[in-house]
This record gives C-alpha cells, structure tokens and sequence, in this order.
C-alpha cells in the first residue's frame, strides 16, 4: 500500500488508521536503501512529499518556518542570501550529491533515528531549532534535542511536521570531513552558532557534533570554554582538543571510533575560522 | 492496481508494486537498460534519469511516486538519431567510457548544460559528485563539458 496524501489531514488519518504498520514517506533515501540494510519495508507508506503546506519555507522578521517535506536543495536556495543561516544552508547545500539533495528532505534527516551522519541534525542543534509534531489531536511543539531523543518511539500516526528556527545575529558556521571530498558520508560534522562583540570576544556560543557519536548532540563543555574569550581559530582547536576526550566515537566500517574523535579539533578550527571569516 | 508512467514521451503502464524502484520498471518491464541499477544507494548515478527534466536517482524512487511526471532516460534524449550537444561533444572529444557509469553521466550533464550555460570547470566536478566512475577518470569527460558550453 502506497498512499500519496494531498494534504496533511488526509496524511494524518491515514498514519492513524495504519498505525504501526504504516509510515510516513518523504524524499525516501533511507526508506529505499533499507533491503540493503537487510531490513524490510513497512506494509503502508504514506507519501507526504506533495502535500503543499510541508512544502514551504516561510521566511519571517523573527523565525523561518520550514515544512518537513522541503528539500535539502530547496532550503539551502531559499537560505542563500540569509548570512545568519550559513551553517544551514552549508549543512543542506553540501550534504551527499546533488539529486539526493533534490529528493531527500529536512523531516526525513531529523526523523530518521539509525542516520547518525545527518548534516542538518546539528545545523538545527546549533540554531537552537524546535519542532513540530502532528497528529489527528493536534500539534505539539518541542525542542529539537527533546524531538531527537523521543523521535524512534513517536506514537503511531505522530508526524514530524515543521522546523522553526529562530532568527538571529549570530555568525554561524558548518565544517564537515567526508572521505572523499564530496557525495559520501562525513566523517564527524561541527556546526557553530557564535554570537561575539565589535573586538570578536564571545558572548554566546552553541555548537553542535554530528555523525562522531550515534545521536548529534551540543558540546557544552567547549561552548563554556569559549565564552568571553576572543575568537580565535587554533585556540579554539587546541581547547577542543583538551576536551574532546568526552566523546566516544562510534564504530562502523569506513573508520574506527577514535578517528572521528580525533578530527573535531581541526574542524572546530575550520569552522571558527569560517564563521570569523577568516 | 495499474500505474501510468510517461517515458521518453510514450506513455508506459507498469503492475508493479509502487514502492518497486523506478529503475527496475524502467528496465524489466519497459527494456530500457541505459539506467544501470548498480550500487542501489543513491551513491554512484548509474541510474541517473531525468523526472520533470531533474536528475534522478531511479533507483531511490518508487514508481508510485513516478506517476504524473515526464521521466526520461538517456535512450530518450537524442532524437531521430541525432545526438544532442553533450552527446556530440562526448564523442568529439573521446571522453565515451564503459557503459555502467556512462549513461547517469550523460543524464547528469543533459540537465547542467540545459540550466548552467556558464558553468565552470568546478561547477561541472560538482555537479558530477554523484556520477562515480570506478574505471578511466573524468577529466576528459569535464573537458567535452566545457568545449559543449562553449559552442552553445
């Protein structure tokens, strides 16, 4: 059973009557892939990639509202001449190759709990993003790291709706490593928020770590680190280095844990310098 | 349930599953074996084809979702036996490579040289970031890219 819903009310009855055997469906790169991963497909899908409202990006004085089904590329377009979204139009506009860019959406990478490398999971984290999750009693809105830690146990029928981010004068920045230079998974990810004064001392700091651990998360210890010192790049490496013991990276087939680890000082370096401008 | 497609201008009707990848219709029911199902993750663009005149992995898409769209696969973009400007400068400038990642190649550079007609040596490697070839290489390939932008 393959339902393509003309709009969110008919999505989300149907994602209730199927219940746990159905699913929604967006751009599909991770669904597809999944006999690959020896995994089978649900019995129902339920395609929410043509519903209008999960379509749109609504650029607003104080927040951007993005629906769920927008596209990498469609985002990093309508980010491109909005300076304070660098890190996310860079998470959005450089994650795998072009056509997956075109098909897989924003809902899907925040959604999909077993993606650990997803680029805009801490492009989000950093921007201090919240969520909206539907359902056929209404919408809830909640932080982006409460969404990511309840996410693989949503309630049959619950959906991932929209992304708000709040607007902001921050610099912010995306540093990525893959393995080749570009169209695979990275190895680490460092997306930073940084809010400095006229002399670039730090005044607030959120900075988030993708695809080292299995869930992106926000490095706090280094964010405090950083606070009310002046910005500079390889100082902020070698503190990043003294503290990155915290993490364990986690273990796959293209690198060992230690390695995904041992690249964030180089990347917060990269990123700080980009986001300095430098 | 019967599904209709539209490829390479002829309307096409598929039973297959709707989740069954676009690139299987395409070639077990349809015999169009240009789009080459190969690394099946959206990683390599061997089944690279065109859906509403963007670059596709046929492979990532369900037929289902197919449906209302002018898809068009690398056996549909000359026409009368005449090949179109990549096609022509491919072959002018010997960059024709083995046929598995070939085709996708093709598709891909159909769709460059259709929306970036002053696209750079870069641009084009960017824009080939999903087309892996695994056998020759792909400079000759961004050189005829350059030499097809330059006659248009």
């Amino acid at each position: 059973m393959f339902y393509i819903a003309p709009s969110l009310a008919t999505a989300l009855d149907a994602l209730g009557d199927y219940g746990p055997e159905g699913a929604a469906f967006a751009g599909g790169t991770w669904i597809m892939r999944a006999p690959i991963r020896h995994q089978l497909l649900k019995a129902r899908y339920v395609a929410i990639g043509k519903i209008p409202e999960l379509t749109e990006i609504r650029i607003g004085a104080d927040t951007i509202e993005i629906g769920a089904a927008v596209t990498h590329a469609a985002l990093a377009s309508a980010l491109a001449d909005l300076p304070e979204f660098t890190v996310l139009a860079a998470a959005a506009g450089r994650s795998a190759n072009p056509a997956i860019r075109g098909l897989a959406t924003i809902g899907g990478n925040l959604a999909t709990s077993d993606f650990s490398a997803a680029d805009c999971v801490p492009a989000l984290l950093c921007l201090d993003a919240q969520t909206e999750v539907s359902s056929r009693s209404g919408r809830e809105r909640m932080r982006l790291d409460t969404f990511l830690k309840q996410r693989s146990t949503l309630a049959p029928g619950r959906l991932l709706t929209k992304v708000v981010v709040p607007r902001s004068r921050a610099k912010s920045a995306h540093a990525r490593l893959p393995l080749r230079k570009a169209g695979d998974y990275p190895v680490a990810i460092v997306s930073l928020s940084l809010d400095v004064d006229t002399t670039n001392h730090v005044r607030a700091a959120r900075i988030a770590i993708g695809s080292v651990e299995t869930v992106a998360r926000r490095w706090e210890r280094l964010e405090t680190a950083l606070l009310g010192r002046a910005l500079d790049p390889a100082q902020a490496a070698d503190i990043a280095a003294d503290l990155a013991g915290e993490f364990a990276g986690r273990d796959s087939v293209e690198v060992p844990p230690w390695y995904r680890v041992s690249v964030l000082p180089g990347l917060i370096r990269r990123a700080t310098a980009a986001a300095l401008g430098t | 349930m019967v599904l209709t497609l539209t490829v390479n201008g002829d309307h096409r009707a598929s039973v297959a599953d709707p989740v069954t990848p676009l690139v299987d219709v395409l070639r077990e029911e349809f015999h169009l074996t240009g789009a080459k199902p190969v690394c099946r993750e959206g990683f390599c663009g061997a089944c690279m084809v065109l859906v509403n005149d963007k670059p596709t992995p046929s492979c990532l898409m369900p037929v289902a979702l197919a449906q209302g769209s002018d898809i068009r696969t690398v056996e549909g973009l000359g026409s009368g036996g005449t090949l179109t400007a990549i096609q022509a400068a491919l072959e002018a400038c010997d960059a024709v490579q083995c046929g598995m990642c070939f085709p996708g190649m093709v598709v891909t550079l159909t769709h460059l040289l259709a929306t970036s007609p002053e696209a750079t040596r870069d641009e084009i490697r960017a824009a080939l970031s999903g087309n892996i070839c695994r056998c020759t290489g792909y400079e000759r390939i961004v050189d005829a890219t350059l030499s097809a932008l330059a006659v248009k």
